[in-house]
C-alpha cells in the first residue's frame, strides 16, 4: 500500500485451525472508512456471521488502530475493537488507550487484527514484526491481568505492547475486559469474555517497521500549530499533576495525593491521564495499583466504602479479575435486594452483600470470575440473574439498557442529573450504556451557552447547522439546546477521532478540531480528504455499526428504550432549564436525533436516502 | 547544529515516547521508536532514560518533552 500513516496489512487469526495469514489492507476500503475505529466496523461487517453467538467460535473479533497511531500527533495511540459483546447482545465497538500496544501494532506493520474461531487450548498471540505464532498460554491461563502482562514482560523488551484478559475473561464472565499493558481497559459489554471463548489469553505485540507520513513537510506544519496551542494552554501542568481528578470533585485532592505514585502516558500523549497509585501505610501497605485513572480506584467510595486504601484495593482485584467495575456493583446492589426480597436465600448469598465491605466485595468479585455458587449466575449479568430469578426480579431491577446498568445517571455510580449528550448517548450507542461515544460540551455540566456555537464548530458541524441544535428565545438569546440532535455530531466526531486514532478524553480533543483532522489525515496518508469528505467518511461507519446491529435484531422499542428510573422527583433534568424531565421530552430527544441521521424518526432504520449518499444501500435493514 | 547538555530528569518520564517518536522522524525518517538515539527503559511501573552512542545531542527529544522530563541547557556533551 502506498499510503501514509497505514502499515498496510490485516492479519487473519483462524484460532481452530491455528493458521495465521497476512492480506494486504484493501485500499478502497480506508478511503471510504477512514481507518481506525472506522475501518475496524466495515472489517467487522465484512465477517460477522448474522445471529452468531457472542460467544460461539465464529464471533470475530477485530481490532484495529488509525493512520495517526504511530506519529507524534497528540495522544494519537488508540485501539479500537468491534465484536459481538455478551452483555449487550449487540455489535458494539471498544476502544482504549493504546499505551504502548497500538504504537507497536502499527511498527510490527499491521493496522488490523481479524481473530476467529476457538483454540483447542489456551494461548497467545505473539506478533514481533512479520514473525506472528500462537503460543501456548497453560502458564498464564489462571493468572490475573498485571501477573499476565509482566511474565509476558519479563521474556520481552518493552516497550512491547500487551492485551490480556484476567480469570473473569477465561471463565466468559459477561461483563469482563481486556486490559491494554494493564492499564487502559477494553471492553465494557464483555469484550473479555469474547476472547476467554476463544481460549485467547493475551495478544503481545513489537516492531520496528516505522510509520511514515506522506506529507512530511505539511505535517511538520500541523504539529507545530497543534503543539503550539499544548504549550500554551493554561491547565496542561494541572491536568498533568491530577488527571481526571480534575473533573471530578468527589475525590478530595489531599487523599489522591497521599496515594498518588506517578502518572502514566500513552504514546504520544501530553497529558498522561492513566494513574499508578501506592498504598503507604495500613494493612496493604506497599500495594501498587494501576488503572486507567484514578477516579476508578476511589469509585467504592461512592457505594459507602470509608477508606481509600480499600477502595484501591478492591478496586486493584477487580481489575486483576478483569472485571468491569460497575456493571460488578450495580449488579451486586440488585443482588442485595433480591436477598432483602427474598429472592435470594440468605443462604445463597454467603458471604452477606455489603457495597460497603472490602471483605464481602473481594470476596463476590472472585466467586464471580470463577463462577462459583450464586457467582455462577451474577456472571452472567443482568440478564442472567433475570433469567434466573424471573419476573419478579425484573420489577425490583436498577435502571437497565441493553440489559446494562448505565453508569451515569439516577442511582448509578456517578450520578449526573443533567441530561445531555452522554446521559442520552447511554442508550443510543449501539454496544450499551457507555458515555464514550457521545461526549460535547454538555461533557461538563453547566457551561455557559455561548461557549456551545464555537465548540459546535470545532466538533465539524457544518456552519449552516449549528443554529438548528440552539434554542433561542423571543430576544434572540440563546436559551436551550437540541440535545438529540446534538448527539448526531457528537458520535460523528467520536467517529472522526477514533478512526484518525485520536483519544476522545475531552482534555485532548479540546486541542483537536474537525478542520485539523481532515488536513492531518491528509498530510499522514496522502488521501485527499476535505473537510465534508472526512464527515461523510465517518458517517458512512457509524451508520454501517447501525446496519450490521439491525441486521442482528437490534429494535427501537427493546434496545433503544428508557429506563423508567431515569425520570421523576429528583432525577435526570433538562440539561439547561434543569426541570424535571419528562420521559416525553426525551422520547423526543431520540427521535430528533434519528431525523438528525435521516433515519426514520419512528423505528431508527436509515432511509434509503440516508443509505444511497453514504453509498451502502442494498444493506439489511432486518434480521434474515 | 548546535549541541546541548540534556539532563534526564527519569522521575518525570511517564513513556509518552515523544522523544523517541521525534528523534526517530528527524534522524530515520519514520516514527520509528526502536531507531530513536534516545531509549525509554520501562521497569514496572519507572522508566529510565539514557542516549545511545549516535545521540549528537540537538535537543530535539528536550524540545518534545511536555513532563519536564528532558532539560536542555548549555551546549555541550550529552548528559
Amino acid at each position: 500500500m502506498s499510503l501514509g500513516g497505514f502499515a498496510g496489512k490485516v492479519l487473519i487469526v483462524d484460532l481452530s485451525e491455528g493458521a495465521i495469514r497476512k492480506e494486504p489492507l484493501p485500499e478502497a476500503f480506508a478511503r471510504d472508512y477512514l481507518g481506525g475505529m472506522g475501518l475496524t466496523i466495515k472489517l467487522a461487517y465484512e465477517r460477522i456471521k448474522s445471529g452468531a453467538d457472542p460467544l460461539a467460535p465464529e464471533n470475530p473479533i477485530v481490532l484495529g488502530v488509525g493512520p495517526l497511531v504511530g506519529t507524534d500527533l497528540p495522544s494519537a495511540s488508540r485501539v479500537y475493537s468491534v465484536t459481538k459483546l455478551p452483555s449487550s447482545g449487540t455489535v458494539g465497538w471498544s476502544g482504549a488507550g493504546g499505551v504502548t500496544f497500538g504504537c507497536m501494532l502499527k511498527n510490527a506493520g499491521y493496522d488490523h487484527i481479524v481473530i476467529t474461531g476457538q483454540a483447542a487450548r489456551p494461548v497467545f498471540l505473539e506478533i514481533q514484526d512479520g514473525e506472528v505464532a500462537l503460543r501456548d498460554a497453560a502458564s498464564l491461563w489462571g493468572l490475573g491481568v498485571q501477573e499476565t502482562c509482566e511474565a509476558l514482560w519479563k521474556e520481552r523488551a518493552r516497550p512491547a505492547g500487551v492485551l490480556a484478559i484476567g480469570q473473569g475473561g477465561e471463565n466468559r464472565v459477561k461483563f469482563s475486559m481486556a486490559y491494554i499493558d494493564r492499564i487502559a481497559t477494553l471492553g465494557r459489554g464483555g469484550f473479555g469474555a469474547v476472547m476467554g471463548s476463544k481460549n485467547l489469553k493475551a495478544i503481545v505485540v513489537q516492531g520496528a517497521q516505522g510509520v511514515s507520513v506522506a506529507d512530511r513537510k505539511g505535517y511538520a506544519s500541523l504539529r507545530k500549530e497543534i503543539f503550539e496551542k499544548i504549550r500554551a494552554y493554561p491547565y496542561l501542568k494541572e491536568w498533568q499533576e491530577i488527571g481526571l481528578i480534575k473533573s471530578f470533585p468527589f475525590v478530595d485532592k489531599e487523599v489522591y495525593f497521599k496515594v498518588k505514585k506517578k502518572r502514566v502516558a500513552c504514546v504520544s500523549c501530553p497529558i498522561g491521564c492513566k494513574d499508578v497509585v501506592e498504598i503507604r501505610d495500613g494493612r496493604f501497605k506497599g500495594l501498587v495499583a494501576c488503572s486507567s485513572s484514578a477516579i476508578n480506584l476511589f469509585t467504592p467510595l461512592v457505594y459507602g466504602m470509608k477508606d481509600c486504601r480499600e477502595a484501591i484495593r478492591l478496586i486493584a482485584r477487580l481489575d486483576a479479575y478483569g472485571l468491569d467495575m460497575f456493571e460488578f456493583f450495580g449488579l451486586m446492589g440488585f443482588a442485595r435486594t433480591l436477598v432483602e426480597e427474598g429472592l435470594i436465600s440468605p443462604g445463597q448469598a454467603e458471604p452477606r452483600i455489603a457495597l460497603d465491605s472490602l471483605s464481602s466485595m473481594e470476596a463476590w468479585a472472585g466467586k464471580i470470575a470463577r463462577r462459583e455458587g450464586l457467582g455462577e449466575v451474577l456472571a452472567d449479568g443482568f440478564q442472567g440473574v433475570l433469567e434466573a430469578f424471573g419476573d419478579k426480579a425484573l420489577e425490583l431491577a436498577p435502571a437497565l439498557v441493553k440489559g446494562m446498568h448505565p453508569y451515569a445517571g439516577p442511582g448509578s455510580a456517578l450520578p449526573w442529573d443533567l441530561f445531555g449528550t452522554m446521559e442520552l448517548g447511554q442508550v443510543l450507542d449501539p454496544r450499551g450504556p457507555h458515555v464514550g461515544s457521545s461526549g460535547s460540551p454538555t461533557y461538563f455540566a453547566r457551561r455557559p451557552l455561548e461557549v456551545f456555537p464555537k465548540h459546535l464548530a470545532r466538533m465539524g458541524v457544518p456552519e449552516q447547522e449549528v443554529e438548528g441544535l440552539l434554542v433561542r428565545d423571543a430576544a434572540g438569546e440563546l436559551s436551550g439546546l437540541k440535545v438529540g440532535a446534538l448527539l448526531r455530531h457528537a458520535h460523528r466526531w467520536f467517529t472522526i477521532l477514533g478512526s484518525l486514532g485520536v483519544c476522545a478524553r475531552a482534555q485532548i480533543n479540546r486541542f483537536y478540531n474537525a478542520s485539523f483532522c481532515a488536513r492531518a489525515y491528509e498530510a499522514v496518508t496522502g488521501i485527499e480528504t476535505p473537510l465534508a469528505e472526512l464527515r461523510q467518511r465517518a458517517d458512512r461507519a457509524w451508520t454501517l455499526l447501525r446496519m450490521v446491529n439491525l441486521r442482528e435484531g437490534l429494535r427501537r422499542e427493546r434496545d433503544e428504550s428508557l429506563p423508567q428510573q431515569w425520570f421523576g422527583k429528583g432525577r435526570f433534568k433538562e440539561y439547561v432549564s434543569g426541570n424535571e424531565l419528562s420521559p416525553q421530552e426525551a422520547q423526543a430527544m431520540i427521535a430528533d436525533y434519528y431525523r438528525a441521521w435521516n433515519w426514520d424518526p419512528e423505528t431508527g432504520v436509515p432511509t434509503q436516502d440516508a443509505l444511497e449518499k453514504l453509498g451502502l444501500q442494498g444493506l439489511a435493514l432486518r434480521p434474515a | 547544529m548546535p549541541r546541548y547538555r540534556i539532563q534526564a530528569h527519569d522521575a518525570n518520564c511517564t513513556g509518552c515516547l515523544r522523544c523517541q517518536l521525534a528523534c526517530s522522524q528527524a534522524y530515520q525518517k519514520a516514527f520509528n521508536p526502536s531507531l530513536a538515539r534516545i531509549r525509554i527503559g520501562f521497569h514496572g511501573v519507572d522508566f529510565s532514560i539514557r542516549f545511545t552512542t549516535e545521540c549528537v545531542a540537538c535537543g530535539l527529544c528536550a524540545d518534545n518533552c511536555l513532563y519536564g522530563a528532558l532539560e536542555k541547557s548549555a551546549e555541550g556533551e550529552p548528559g
